[in-house]
């Protein structure tokens, strides 16, 4: 393992920062999380009645589990915030393009 | 020693050249970059299907969409049984599971330990083929239930409907004359298109998996002094299994 500690001699193709092991109970405990919140997501489909509401938990679950899947394996909660954030912030763009075509969808079936 | 020159570094103006601003390699940024372009790809086609099934509520003339949970109710080897939900969540913990032995290999790697590298590598590409199997094998039971890319088959009508409350939870059920109607068009199509491109995205996984594992086995990573290959193919992979959230939430339980 190498650091440059002049700018002259950074190689930015072979460059690879010294990565540690952060040992893997992190990632046992978010393996528990996930399943556990799949389990929930199991019960909850034959306990209550279809609604809104269950929709809204299930999408619910399903961020909370990609906030795991992303921060603890993908590991981007250790890197840094920079990084984290030109790769978080165009999703969130998403978010408002989903809602818009829902209301164009809805609206749509209404007029068939 | 190194811990001193890595903060000599790190001390260094961040944007004005001669350093890595993120503190990642090459490799490992551009791999980030793919996944959000690749994350604009499969939100491309979630954002369709929301679309389409808002657009098709049921009205005067046109049907409802089908309930997704109670069309994919089979389970291999329990030939006709009413079991929804049961063989996606299954599939859904072969994601899970061979994920983080994805991750327990990554780890492997940071402290250079080939042996177990080469252990999480076989695990997890042997989740990965489990799973493709599975979705061949959902596939097969679906379209032989009679949907296609360009018609749809599953439009329930009210005494489908009828019948599919009257089943419980492991009871024998099998689609009687009059439950079903043309439906939805999208419905069956965009049930292929996207879980067939994320059906691609797990076997790329596997073939990038198991040229990583024959690299790590001829001890390529050994003499480079570093493992992280292994780190660049599981952030594929767990974007993989990203995707795969999504798509059991939107596709199955909602």
């Amino acid at each position: 393992m190498e650091f440059y500690t002049k700018p002259g001699d950074y190689d930015p193709i072979n460059y690879v920062p010294h990565q540690a092991s952060h040992g893997t109970k992190e990632l046992w405990k978010t393996f528990w999380l996930l399943l556990g919140i799949t389990i929930l997501d199991f019960i909850i489909y034959f306990v209550m009645p279809a609604s809104g509401l269950r929709n809204v938990i299930f999408i619910f679950f399903g961020i909370v589990k990609a906030y795991y899947i992303v921060g603890a394996f993908m590991h981007l909660k250790h890197e840094k915030i920079n990084l984290a954030l030109i790769i978080l912030v165009p999703t969130v763009f998403i978010v408002g393009l989903v809602m818009g075509l829902l209301y164009e969808g809805n609206a749509i079936s209404l007029m068939k | 020693m190194a811990n001193q020159a890595e903060a000599t570094f790190e001390k260094q103006p961040m944007w004005s050249g001669g350093r890595s601003p993120f503190n990642v390699s090459y490799g490992k940024l551009m791999m980030w970059i793919f996944l959000l372009s690749d994350a604009f790809t499969f939100s491309s086609l979630l954002v369709q299907y929301g679309a389409q099934r808002f657009s098709n509520i049921e009205t005067a003339v046109t049907t409802q969409w089908p309930d997704p949970a109670s069309i994919f109710n089979h389970f291999p080897f329990m030939h006709g049984l009413h079991l929804p939900l049961l063989f996606v969540s299954v599939m859904t913990f072969i994601l899970i599971v061979s994920s983080v032995t994805m991750v327990l290999a990554v780890e492997a790697g940071h402290r250079n330990s080939k042996k177990e590298v080469q252990k999480y590598m076989i695990y997890t590409i042997l989740g990965g083929i489990a799973f493709l199997s599975c979705q061949a094998w959902e596939w097969a039971t679906f379209i032989h239930e009679g949907a296609r890319l360009d018609s749809n088959f599953f439009g329930i009508t009210e005494q489908g409907y009828k019948h599919l409350e009257s089943v419980s939870f492991g009871d024998h059920f099998e689609w009687q004359d009059g439950d079903r109607t043309w439906g939805p068009v999208p419905f069956a199509a965009l049930f292929f298109i996207v879980t067939g491109f994320h059906g691609f995205h797990v076997f790329s996984g596997v073939v990038i998996n198991v040229v990583v594992y024959i690299m790590t086995v001829r001890g390529v990573f050994e003499r480079r002094g570093h493992y992280e290959m292994i780190e660049k193919a599981g952030l594929y992979w767990h974007f993989v299994d990203l995707v795969w959230v999504f798509v059991f939430t939107f596709f199955y339980l909602i």
